[in-house]
């Protein structure tokens, strides 16, 4: 538990670690955050995992691609519509 | 929109959907003159629709597959619907947003008009949910600690199964998750896409992170990757 001078308690830091993770913290609250993950062994690890937790699901969604029978409908949809359209 | 060539804009688009070599729609012959190629079958292209929106096709597909709670078929649909809605809008659309957010939002207004349509929705008792949620105090949460303090807990994971973890959470909770971890929104886009305050989408995103999270502690403890008392 870290109550030093200056340095905001853990029930903050873990209640902004989403936020903090997510980029939409202030300049200042940021700063805050990270100061009190440099030094605080119980906050840390939490840190840690929601970060690789991130990591994963993201690199999860970038392996997902649209079949390529997808692409091909889509494009031929597209045509026909862009045809529609000039015609009408 | 008349400003490039057919062949041009096929060419665009063909490319921004990431595509191999086009074998189904046969080019022009060479001696062929513009004005002719042109009159023979112009698709009317929104100005810039295929530079800006196409390149979205796989995020699109993606979310519309964790909003469909992995219908492939369904995602492929919506996939098709989303984006000849929005070509057709593209004159409204409103320059200087993100295009990735409007999509994301007409993708998942077209999948609420269908469930409507279809009547045969899986929902779910979100509220029963929401009253188990919140007798846990984030404290108490906390106080367990997460299964694996250097992250290698992922790596034991197998996709399919945080896949599915994903796709078995409460749809409001899903459609924040995947906007924000999957999409990449900020929370603001986000509050835009479900048409709720930004408060209400870190709440649910905290509950959905958190279900899940606990979902997968629960498969990582029942294949022995972690101990059943570490958390």
């Amino acid at each position: 538990m870290i109550r030093a001078m200056g340095m905001i308690p853990c029930e903050d830091a873990l209640a902004r670690l989403w936020e903090f993770l997510d980029g939409e913290l202030s300049l200042e609250e940021r700063d805050q955050v990270r100061r009190h993950l440099e030094v605080c062994r119980r906050c840390y690890p939490h840190y840690d995992f929601q970060r690789a937790y991130r990591r994963y699901v993201r690199r999860l969604a970038e392996r997902e691609r649209a079949p390529e029978e997808c692409r091909r409908r889509l494009f031929q949809a597209l045509l026909e519509e862009g045809r529609r359209q000039e015609g009408a | 929109m008349k400003g490039r060539g057919l062949w041009e804009r096929v060419e665009t688009a063909w490319a921004m959907l990431g595509m191999g070599e086009r074998q189904d729609v046969p080019e022009p012959a060479p001696d062929t003159p513009e004005h002719a190629r042109e009159d023979e079958a112009t698709p009317a292209e929104p100005e810039g629709f295929h530079e800006e929106a196409l390149p979205y096709l796989d995020a699109v597909y993606a979310f519309g597959l964790r909003l469909t709670s992995g219908d492939r078929h369904e995602a492929e649909d919506l996939v098709q619907d989303t984006f000849l809605k929005a070509h057709r809008a593209w004159d409204s659309y409103e320059r200087g947003t993100r295009v990735k957010s409007w999509l994301f939002t007409i993708c998942r207004n077209t999948y609420l008009q269908r469930k409507k349509l279809a009547r045969n929705s899986r929902e779910r008792a979100a509220s029963d949910l929401d009253a188990r949620i919140d007798a846990l105090s984030a404290a108490s949460a906390f106080e367990k600690g997460p299964p694996d303090p250097e992250g290698h807990f992922f790596d034991q994971l197998i996709d399919d199964e945080v896949v599915r973890a994903i796709d078995e959470l409460p749809e409001e909770y899903r459609e924040a998750l995947v906007l924000s971890d999957l999409g990449d929104l900020r929370y603001a886009e986000i509050s835009e896409v479900l048409g709720v305050p930004v408060g209400t989408v870190k709440s649910r995103l905290f509950r959905g992170r958190r279900i899940l999270q606990e979902r997968l502690r629960d498969f990582a403890t029942e294949r022995g990757y972690i101990e059943g008392g570490e958390s």
